[in-house]
């Protein structure tokens, strides 16, 4: 057997080539495997919400059934009762935690605010490798929309696109928390009260905040005024985040100012009901309950580079001068990404 | 443990506290202080006659406080529910804990031990999720119900700033929900239909009475000072209250409810004033973290058992009437009979 030609090929396979090889081979199985396991991962996600948007509320369904079942005839409390309880734990918890965060309720209304996310408004959200998987965080956003979606939309980008899936406990205004039907609707959907005990509370368990330091002056702006940064109140969250060594992650939303265009105040209407604004837009209040649908403009949401606090000591939160400066930089830091966005954007309707 | 004297021991609480030192022991070393003697018989206690409302109260206060030795003084003399006559509410609820104090830092009361609300912090919208005791209270409450509370304890924080010797101790409940309580709530609650605020939902803290009578006797056998709010251990949010308890919520808008509230406040016809309203409007809840630290306090009781609780002791029927739905006006009226009886 003449093994010659046959040797002069063996060479390719040294035993460096060959451990280089199944190297390789070993890496790409590696990729492999992660690349498989993202995949399971969306496919767990999509089933979840699958089965969320599709989940049938049984107990409702057997009230009802029992409620037709047995006719008017016998109409009492007690059935009309009953039927009111099933409807509302249908779409409710039976506890909350004790900020009023109710975990049902949420999933309940999110396809709903998926669809906005997704399909009205289509938001790009790029930098969300930025976002910390754990530890207390602090997502600090321009303010704007005069109705608060801007808060809701962060919170569905960090809840799916993070591969961490974290829950945003947005801080609401206290003049929300005023509001009938939002008040509730924000509360169970796990916004808090904007307060520094509260956010302080909620940073201290490690979880992520979100805070609009603009506040009022943001989301109420005059149209003219939009993308123009506020001054970003008296540093609070600033204050807040050396408290609790939270990282600030700044976050630009553009999109949002043109969803309800805010042309004039008529504030005198909104005050005997409390409300520190009363907007004017094209649609609302001339259309009544339809001029709240907002605009479907094209959104961005893009998270900046994170400020680490933790090379301050706690008692940095007393310094006016530094915790000014920290919120300026902040403030400075969103209006450049906010400024670079709008000078690519081509349209408001398409990005 | 010296003796005990006590305010307002006919009240509901007050009497479960006495009930409970009974038991515990220290039935020989209780003086009951009242207008009128308690109609339960309670064995050896010593009854003292006083009369918080009149101008020489705090001297007969003094005098009784000296002459029984007393250690420790347990003020519970506050109305649960909103009272028509506000001149006497205020005389008994302000004058009478200033006259209380002052008789209490004259005889060398060493504890001084007073019943508050959580109430007293007023319902906000921009009160923090969970109050701490520091937070300090409305200055000028829209309700005579709850500015008589204030005043009493800015009545005990000055007293206990002026007399450092006598240790002061406020515990502010909150509201109480359980078996037997009967307040100007527990009577909305027991109707059918329970009016609520239209687009409000605030979360509420309901404090089961075991747990408050053991606050008490925590506090009154502790060397702590300052204010402790004894709150149940979970929040609940109003609607989910409603719903559990099986009534039908009627939403009322806000802009209606308060003119409406008081009409028929002024007509007689409801119990409480429209400042009330406020309660069901926006959160008032306070944190039991200080209670916990201080007192050793940790409720047993959620705001949910407490509220299944007192459905249970008002409609005892309910869960029969789950499994018969043709049975269950006959043991509504069984249910309601044995309620009659009771009272």
């Amino acid at each position: 057997m003449s093994a010659t030609p046959k040797a002069k090929v063996l060479p390719f396979e040294t035993r460096a080539t060959r451990a280089a090889r199944s190297r390789r081979g070993k890496s790409a199985e590696a990729q492999e495997k992660v690349d498989l396991r993202k995949k399971i991962e969306e496919l767990e996600a999509k089933l979840r919400s699958v089965e969320s948007s599709t989940r049938v509320p049984e107990g409702l369904v057997i009230e009802l059934t029992r409620f037709f079942a047995q006719g008017v005839g016998t109409l009492s409390w007690d059935r009309v009762a009953r039927l009111l309880s099933a409807g509302h734990f249908a779409w409710h918890s039976e506890e909350t935690d004790e900020f009023g965060y109710d975990p049902k309720f949420t999933e309940t209304i999110r396809p709903f605010l998926e669809f906005m996310y997704t399909v009205w408004w289509r938001v790009e959200t790029t930098g969300i490798e930025r976002v910390p998987g754990s530890g207390p965080t602090l997502v600090v956003a321009n303010h704007s929309g005069v109705l608060p979606w801007d808060g809701p939309m962060i919170n569905v980008a960090l809840r799916h696109e993070h591969p961490a899936r974290r829950h945003c406990r947005m801080l609401a205004l206290d003049m929300f928390a005023l509001l009938p039907f939002l008040a509730p609707l924000l509360s169970r959907s796990g916004a808090i009260r904007a307060n520094p005990e509260n956010a302080i509370r909620i940073l201290e368990r490690g979880e992520l905040v979100g805070v609009f330091p603009e506040g009022v002056k943001g989301v109420g702006k005059a149209f003219k005024n939009r993308y123009k940064l506020a001054r970003f109140g008296r540093g609070g969250f600033v204050r807040i985040a050396l408290k609790t060594g939270a990282t600030i992650v700044p976050t630009a939303v553009v999109g949002a100012e043109e969803i309800h265009p805010n042309l004039a105040q008529a504030n005198f209407i909104g005050r005997p009901f409390g409300l520190p604004y009363f907007p004017l837009t094209p649609t609302f209040p001339w259309l009544g309950l339809f001029g709240t649908i907002p605009f479907p403009t094209k959104w961005s949401i893009d998270f900046g580079e994170p400020l680490d606090l933790s090379r301050y000591p706690k008692e940095a939160a007393d310094d006016p001068i530094l915790v000014n400066r920290l919120s300026e930089q902040v403030r400075q830091q969103i209006q450049t990404i906010i400024d670079g966005r709008l000078a690519r954007r081509r349209s408001v309707w398409f990005g | 443990m010296g003796r005990i004297a006590i305010t307002g021991a006919s009240s509901f609480l007050g009497e479960r506290f006495l009930r409970r030192l009974i038991r515990d022991g220290h039935g020989d070393d209780i003086v009951v202080i009242d207008v009128a003697e308690p109609s339960i018989s309670f064995g050896s206690i010593h009854f003292r006659k006083v009369d918080l409302t009149q101008p020489a109260a705090d001297q007969a206060m003094l005098d009784l406080l000296k002459a029984d030795d007393i250690e420790t003084l347990v003020h519970m003399a506050f109305f649960t529910s909103p009272r028509r006559d506000t001149t006497n509410a205020h005389e008994l609820e302000s004058i009478g804990t200033l006259a209380v104090l002052a008789a209490a830092a004259a005889a060398n009361v060493k504890n001084f031990v007073m019943r508050s609300f959580t109430f007293v912090y007023g319902a906000r919208a921009e009160n923090p999720a969970l109050i701490r005791e520091g937070t300090p209270l409305p200055p000028r409450a829209p309700l005579g119900w709850l500015r008589d509370k204030v005043e009493a304890e800015e009545h005990a924080a000055s007293f206990a700033k002026r007399y450092p010797e006598m240790a002061v101790r406020v515990l502010r409940f909150a509201p109480l929900l359980g078996p037997y309580v009967r307040t100007f709530y527990t009577r909305i609650l027991d109707r059918r239909l329970v009016p609520t605020l239209m687009g409000y939902d605030p979360l509420l803290q309901l404090l089961h009475p075991d747990d408050a009578e053991e606050a008490l006797v925590r506090a009154t056998f502790s060397d702590a000072r300052g204010a402790f709010n004894i709150t149940p251990r979970s929040v609940l949010p109003l609607a989910t209250g409603i719903h559990l308890s099986g009534k039908v919520p009627a939403p009322v808008p806000h802009l209606v409810a308060y003119l409406a509230v008081d009409a028929l406040y002024a007509a007689g016809i409801v119990e409480a004033p429209s400042g009330f309203i406020d309660y069901v409007r926006y959160p008032c809840v306070a944190d039991g973290e200080k209670a916990k630290r201080g007192l050793d306090f940790v409720a047993k009781y959620s705001s949910r058992e407490a509220l299944d609780s007192y459905i249970a002791y008002r409609h005892p029927a309910r869960e029969t009437a789950d499994a018969e739905p043709g049975t269950e006006n006959v043991a509504e009226e069984v249910a309601a009979d044995a309620a009659e009886g009771r009272r």
